[in-house]
């Protein structure tokens, strides 16, 4: 490919978004090398296509509070596990110390020598104020990142209360539907489905609560959100996606972390029709 | 340089508490776009997981400019890889991934959040949202999100371009 053709620009927009299959991809990459157009176009649209993974950003709803922990906890027991041991400091070199012979050869450069050292170490005291400086900044860095995660746990909060009336709003909207399960009702409200149960069984330790959804034309379900009721028995949980691409719900009891298939007989199975 | 990128001179010396505050201010983002990607909460902590693990076992891969947008790359290129697996179509046809070259403008996506992006989705039309999430998202070539969409080939990638400038100038209008 030589010389530019603005043909090419919409396969750039593709290649910026990671849709363009790896054979017309290394060819455009080929041509963008000598054609600048091409190459701008894609530095301005891969802003655009980088910018689409943060509208994915998970909010409280869809991410809460329990399983915020049990993520957390996930990450972070994996990491203590593979945490290895600090870096042992280095070996100190020792230097053997010269003859009187020696040293009288080398008076002569002694003033010399003293000046060296002395703009060595005034080399290094600004070397070290800098190096102490990047670490009060690192240590600024993470009491500023504590604070913002206690702001952001305190605005999850409030988010997740805000999100309850919301549900609660919906479990009784007018035009919203409700399948009676044990122990509750599914509700479909909207795009949104919600599964409001109350006396629930006090759960065994180590065990939790797990949704599942058949997805349309689907054979098998897939995995959604876990949940722990409260003291009372009580659980109002939204399970992620959209209520229009559901057919069925189901509840069963799982291991703490969830399963990735049933590993129960389920509470319950109810379709959404 | 912004904290993250300070935090993660800390998570080089294998400082664990410089390391949580990097997944206190991220985990969303990983999660949500695996979830978003893989549509399995299951796979998507597992994805989170495994990037976590790759930030603190291999601080160094992180080279430098915005963490956010750089997290959101290996996140997305790890859950192509998840959904490459699940597939059983040739390689070839599979979208490469997005390399994390250096021609991105870094300093326009630190100023982002989601509400602003999900904001500026809002505004495209159908026809432009529908395959630009499909690529990003569903980790498909233009060829199939035509095969999806039934839209020629052609129509596809120009209402990707022409999407693509509108969400960027949204952007950008949205910080101005």
């Amino acid at each position: 490919m030589n010389g530019h053709d603005d043909a090419w620009l919409d396969s750039v927009a593709v290649l910026a978004l990671g849709a363009l299959p790896e054979n017309e991809a290394r060819d455009l990459r080929t041509h963008m090398l000598d054609c600048e157009i091409c190459r701008n176009e894609y530095a301005e649209l891969r802003v655009a296509a980088d910018a689409l993974a943060l509208a994915a950003e998970a909010t409280p709803q869809e991410l809460g509070g329990a399983q915020c922990a049990r993520l957390k906890a996930r990450v972070m027991d994996a990491v203590q596990a593979d945490r290895g041991p600090a870096a042992a400091p280095s070996d100190s070199r020792v230097v053997p110390m010269r003859s009187r012979e020696t040293a009288r050869v080398w008076l002569p450069y002694a003033a010399i020598a003293a000046s060296l050292i002395i703009a060595i170490f005034t080399g290094y005291s600004a070397y070290t104020t800098h190096a102490e400086n990047d670490a009060n900044r690192q240590q600024i860095a993470l009491l500023q990142a504590r604070v913002d995660a206690q702001e952001r746990a305190a605005e999850n909060a409030r988010a997740e209360l805000a999100l309850n009336q919301s549900r609660l709003a919906d479990l009784i909207a007018p035009g919203s539907t409700q399948f009676a399960v044990q122990n509750g009702v599914v509700v479909r409200s909207g795009d949104r489905v919600l599964i409001a149960l109350r006396r629930l069984p006090t759960l065994p330790k180590g065990k939790v609560y797990q949704a599942w959804t058949l997805r349309r034309g689907a054979k098998a379900v897939t995995p959604s959100v876990t949940f722990v009721p409260d003291a009372t028995g009580l659980a109002l949980v939204e399970l992620p996606g959209s209520a229009a691409t559901f057919a069925a719900v189901a509840v069963s009891v799982e291991p703490e972390g969830g399963s990735k298939a049933p590993t129960s007989k389920p509470n319950f199975v109810r379709p959404l029709s | 340089m912004d904290d993250a990128s300070l935090l993660m001179g800390r998570v080089r010396e294998r400082d664990a508490a410089a390391f949580e505050a990097v997944y206190d201010a991220f985990y969303r983002l990983v999660y949500g776009i695996a979830v978003r990607m893989l549509g399995d909460t299951m796979a998507a902590e597992d994805l989170t997981q495994a990037v976590f693990l790759k930030v603190w076992s291999s601080p160094g891969a992180f080279a430098g400019g915005n963490f956010g947008a750089w997290i959101a790359r290996v996140t997305r290129n790890r859950a192509l890889d998840v959904l490459r697996s699940r597939s059983s179509r040739a390689e070839g046809e599979i979208p490469a991934d997005v390399p994390a070259d250096g021609e991105l403008d870094e300093a326009v996506f630190a100023q982002l959040d989601g509400q602003r992006v999900r904001s500026a989705l809002a505004h495209l039309p159908d026809e432009q949202r529908l395959p630009i999430e499909l690529g990003f998202f569903g980790g498909i070539t233009h060829e199939e999100i035509a095969k999806r969409t039934a839209t020629p080939l052609g129509t596809v990638k120009t209402r990707i371009r022409a999407g693509l400038k509108k969400l960027r100038f949204e952007l950008e209008g949205s910080l101005a």
